[in-house]
């Protein structure tokens, strides 16, 4: 540490003071006053009848929220529009999901995605979902559909989109230091720089709280019903760090430990790929509102 | 001089491969030895597929997230086994193997929550997750999903790695520095680094303690009333490391109190700091100044006794 190193203490928290600045360094969720520029949108739907009693995901009523979901954050009346916005015919489309086997990307999610981007004109033949498969498909590809579950993570406090495309990193490891705030950095290799189309988080049974070295423990899960989209990664991860913060506080009666989700903030501030701060995202909420959180 | 030469490298060549020899042997051994650990089928449940075996350069290939805790904690080797039955949830057997019982301990201690259900030195149970430790091994047996059948085959998996594990390994000595009184013994957090010391309670985005793996660190909640104070010792190699690293935390976190030691923190509670040899101690949360201070001087009176 040099003499004159800032440092941000637990009591600055305490005090209230220098709200953006310390959500910056420690990822702490933050209601500070907006700055200038617009805002990021986000769209949050759910439906109460995206799972059936056992879990079951019923394809129909998702495809409908995500259609509706894509049409609204674009400003289109009808979904087939709004995805002809995404995607040209000429694209070669990756959909980036997640196989963590606690928790994937739903397959009938990729699936809809895929007939979505089909139907707006792409060949089926240059549509693929993969996770950690071919580098090369996502090498050759000209457009992203980036997808998967929100659950808190050991290291970067949150595995949301930004952190979805750790694996087109050389060394994935380089990220983990101080939380992983180097995130975003990722963002900007060839593999995937100005490529990324529609962030989607799927929050229909997301992780609040984990435990052990899988950082997986079912008792955590819960039937949030949700899907949260937007084209502003950052945005999206801040609505769903908020939601699984205030889960937490709420199933807990405070706010367990977790690793503090550094990586969001800073992926805004430092590294400019979006916006964290929740005052600066207009946040669409559709459909069922029970519980939503936020 | 030529010869004489090509002799000497001969001789290097051989020594090099006698030595590669030796270490895939030692390898293998405690490959053998890990596996030996768990059983191969019990309740019906039976290992299904290949074990997977990881090292500290290949745990990010098991762990998606966690890998830098087992790091952290000087982590060797995992030994993972997954059990299959029909029509019951599939359960993970892992079997790490740390550097030290120490560390062992630390990383049961990582995220304890619940008491002691009687396997290894200290264990935990909830909704079909077991962890325990046991001499140098940590271990964790998780089921994907809790039965009345696969938690008793997550306990029976749990006992018989336990019977396997020998000798027990001694818990880290810093934990005898703290005061029995008022202790929550599921809140004990033993760890080396900063980011232990982030993930349990964030003091500040510097390293203002000065830890890393040299460094012991406890981390503990007293039951104050209706409060809990956090009590964290932290040991150093020497004196002269304690005195600078209590020096910068002094400075950074409470520089009014530098010399009463004592302070009232924005949240109305009160915290405390005090350098002993090659010890600091720090008091957070606590009610009052007296409960503060009185935390402080009992891990004191506690260091003198135990260290002696």
């Amino acid at each position: 540490m040099t003499k004159d190193e800032h440092i941000i203490t637990r009591r600055d928290f305490m005090r209230g003071a220098a709200a953006a600045a310390l959500a910056a360094a420690v990822g702490f969720p933050t209601e500070a006053v907006a700055a200038a520029g617009e805002k990021s949108r986000v769209v949050l739907i759910r439906d109460p009848a995206v799972l059936d009693g056992k879990g079951k995901i019923d394809p129909s009523v998702l495809g409908h929220m995500l259609d509706e979901a894509a049409a609204k954050l674009l400003g289109k009346n009808r979904a087939a529009a709004a995805w002809k916005s995404l995607v040209k015919p000429t694209d070669m489309v990756g959909i980036k999901s997640n196989v963590w086997a606690r928790l994937p990307t739903p397959p009938e999610l990729e699936e809809i995605i895929r007939q979505r981007v089909v139907a707006a004109g792409v060949p089926a033949s240059k549509v693929f979902c993969d996770d950690r498969g071919s580098l090369d498909k996502f090498r050759a590809s000209t457009a992203l559909i980036n997808v998967r579950p929100a659950r808190t993570h050991h290291w970067s406090g949150m595995g949301g989109c930004i952190k979805n495309y750790i694996i087109f990193s050389p060394k994935p490891s380089q990220h983990h230091p101080d939380s992983c705030a180097s995130l975003a950095t990722v963002w900007d290799l060839p593999v995937v720089k100005g490529k990324t189309r529609l962030s989607i988080l799927v929050l229909l049974t997301p992780q609040f709280y984990g435990r052990g070295a899988h950082s997986f423990d079912p008792r955590y899960l819960w039937d949030y019903k949700g899907l949260a989209v937007s084209l502003d990664p950052v945005a999206v991860d801040a609505v769903g760090a908020h939601i699984l913060r205030t889960k937490r506080v709420r199933h807990f009666g405070e706010d367990k430990p977790i690793t503090p989700t550094t990586h969001i903030a800073v992926a805004d501030r430092k590294y400019h790929l979006g916006v964290s701060d929740l005052s600066r995202i207009e946040l669409i909420k559709l459909g069922w509102t029970k519980d939503a959180l936020i | 001089m030529a010869r004489r030469g090509s002799t000497v490298r001969n001789m290097k060549c051989t020594a090099f491969f006698l030595m590669l020899c030796l270490c895939l042997l030692l390898e293998g051994c405690e490959d053998r030895f890990m596996t030996g650990l768990i059983p191969e089928e019990l309740g019906g449940w039976k290992a299904d597929g290949q074990d997977g075996i990881y090292d500290r350069k290949t745990l990010y290939d098991y762990i998606d997230g966690a890998a830098e805790v087992y790091l952290a904690y000087d982590f060797q080797q995992v030994l993972a086994r997954r059990f299959v039955k029909f029509d019951q949830p599939a359960i993970t057997a892992d079997i790490f193997h740390m550097r030290s019982s120490e560390d062992a301990y630390g990383i049961f201690s990582f995220e304890r929550e619940a008491g002691d259900v009687g396997i290894g030195q200290d264990s935990e149970y909830a909704a079909g997750f077991l962890r325990f430790w046991k001499g140098k091994f940590f271990v964790s047996v998780l089921a994907d999903r809790e039965t009345p059948a696969s938690r008793e085959a997550v306990m029976g998996i749990g006992r018989a790695i336990a019977d396997k594990i020998k000798p027990d390994g001694a818990r880290p000595k810093i934990l005898t520095f703290l005061p029995p009184k008022d202790l929550i013994p599921t809140s004990i957090r033993y760890f080396h680094q900063k980011s232990g010391l982030d993930y349990h309670y964030f003091v500040a985005d510097k390293n203002v303690l000065g830890l890393d793996e040299k460094t012991d660190a406890v981390l503990a909640q007293y039951k104050m009333g209706k409060s809990k104070a956090r009590l964290l010792i932290v040991g150093y190699p020497n004196a002269n490391s304690a005195a600078t690293a209590f020096d910068t935390f002094m400075k950074a976190y409470m520089p009014e109190a530098r010399d009463t030691g004592v302070t009232q923190t924005e949240n109305g509670e009160w915290a405390a700091a005090q350098v002993r040899g090659s010890f600091v101690m720090a008091v957070f949360d606590a009610p009052s100044r007296e409960k503060a201070d009185g935390l402080i001087q009992a891990a004191i009176a506690k260091l003198e006794v135990e260290d002696e």
